[in-house]
């Protein structure tokens, strides 16, 4: 097979892998102006989505090109196939950051909770699976990626006591729902994120090892 | 040993099968089993072996001098290489289709009744329903069932290599050998033969030799991939192409060398 094809397939997987640093950017941004409620940094985020739908398609484009021109087989097939379940979670953390960055713009005239550091903490460990799933498909390299289901499961934790935590504000002071209830939006959005991170890990680690693995 | 667990028995095993042309050793320490009434395919890179390996199914390597085997090719549970076997009953039994549609100067229906002639059918009824039948299966009576005493050579390509299939199930085969069967054809008439394959397959097995690895993957249910006269892996055919378990398989399907 021509150098050709391996070049663009690996011209392809870099896109990806800036594609994924590009979706996490935008979560992360939007976590950062929800914490300062910073409505500027919002903003930006709510723009960077025309450019998520854009890169998406391109990805996906590139990728059924690739598969017609030249029938990938084995590992080249098995990183197509992860490739294409990283575009649709990648694309889906990024809409997350941009439904973050909504709800920092609702909650602009409402008071911050300072006290409340739970979300931060569970944002800290969603992004920490993805860049290590980033990671493991930029390198191959699997070690970062051995736990991810624990993790997961802590961060199933996390947003159930995320959900308690707000309870006993709303309860404290009426005031506070608005905002607590949008942050336990934040928490159901960042547990979903979590879910995005095993679902391309097993794809990373079939890339990888031609293993079908499972990870809950 | 390639054991693939199935309850079935092989129609074709070979056991530490070795094959020299001279002091040049093609085939190496070849353990191999073909299972009935499947579609199993050679890949493998230019001069690996594997058009040699189909042709000691049906003792068709015995046609060159320097030629020497070691191991043993069973056929049924017999080894087709013991003094006692007849040959000419084997090959009618193992049946081949080569990489260039090879039909005799004659008219069609005269190539197809070919085979059934030289094994004792005179009979022009019975031959008459040998001939519908091999070119019902072999996709090509609706095509020439006004022309048959027209010559072979008229046929496009791709009906004069249906026309080689239909001949070699005139004479009633188990096995078909197809040695590169659409290298000389166009993608419409590779088409037809796929999907003639994947029809055969009801009643015959085939063992198909092709350089076309997307070919392989689709008409296949198990493959094999040889190199430098071994077979360096065997198994279910999606298996082989989607999480091959050796580094060289991966390279070759991946186009990495070949």
């Amino acid at each position: 097979m021509p150098d050709k094809y391996r070049g663009e397939l690996l011209a392809l997987k870099k896109s990806v892998t800036e594609f994924g640093r590009f979706s996490t950017g935008m979560l992360r941004d939007a976590l950062v102006a929800l914490r300062d409620q910073d409505t500027v940094l919002a903003d930006t985020v709510n723009e960077r989505k025309k450019k998520l739908a854009g890169w998406s398609d391109e990805i996906e484009e590139q990728s059924l090109r690739l598969v017609a021109l030249y029938q990938p087989m084995g590992e080249d097939l098995r990183t197509i196939a992860c490739i294409n379940q990283m575009n649709t979670s990648l694309f889906r953390i990024g809409r997350y950051g941009k439904d973050i960055a909504i709800i920092v713009e609702e909650l602009s005239d409402t008071t911050n909770l300072k006290n409340l550091k739970s979300v931060w903490h569970m944002a800290d460990v969603v992004e920490g699976m993805i860049r290590d799933v980033l990671h493991s498909f930029d390198t191959g390299e699997l070690t970062a990626i051995e736990e991810l289901s624990l993790r997961d499961s802590n961060v199933d934790n996390l947003r159930y006591s995320i959900f308690r935590e707000n309870l006993t504000y709303m309860m404290e002071d009426p005031k506070n729902i608005t905002r607590c209830i949008n942050y336990v939006m934040v928490a159901r959005y960042l547990e979903r994120c979590g879910d995005h991170a095993c679902m391309m890990g097993e794809k990373v680690i079939f890339m990888v090892t031609g293993k079908r693995v499972e990870i809950k | 040993m390639v054991n693939l667990m199935q309850a079935e028995k092989p129609v074709i095993r070979t056991e530490n099968l070795n094959l020299y042309y001279g002091e040049n050793q093609v085939l190496k320490e070849i353990n191999i089993e073909i299972l009935p009434k499947r579609v199993t395919a050679l890949i493998g890179p230019s001069g690996c072996g594997k058009s040699t390996l189909i042709r000691c199914f049906n003792r068709m390597n015995e046609l060159v001098d320097t030629c020497r085997i070691e191991g043993t090719v069973t056929y049924r549970g017999k080894n087709i290489y013991d003094a006692d076997v007849d040959y000419v009953h084997l090959r009618k039994k193992v049946g081949m289709v080569f990489q260039r549609p090879n039909p005799f100067p004659k008219s069609i229906y005269d190539n197809v009744a070919y085979g059934p002639v030289v094994h004792g059918i005179r009979d022009k009824p019975a031959l008459d329903r040998i001939v519908k039948k091999s070119l019902e299966q072999a996709a090509l009576w609706n095509e020439v069932c006004d022309r048959l005493y027209e010559p072979a050579m008229g046929l496009s390509g791709g009906q004069q290599q249906r026309l080689c299939i239909a001949r070699t199930l005139a004479v009633e085969p188990e096995i078909i050998l197809m040695d590169e069967p659409c290298s000389a054809l166009d993608p419409i008439a590779t088409a037809k033969i796929e999907n003639l394959i994947h029809e055969l397959k009801e009643n015959y097995t085939v063992i198909i030799v092709t350089h076309n690895m997307q070919q392989a993957a689709r008409v296949s249910d198990y493959t094999g991939f040889m190199y430098l006269g071994e077979l360096v892996e065997f198994g279910e055919t999606l298996q082989i192409f989607e999480s091959p378990e050796k580094e060289l398989t991966n390279n070759y399907i991946t186009g990495r060398f070949g």
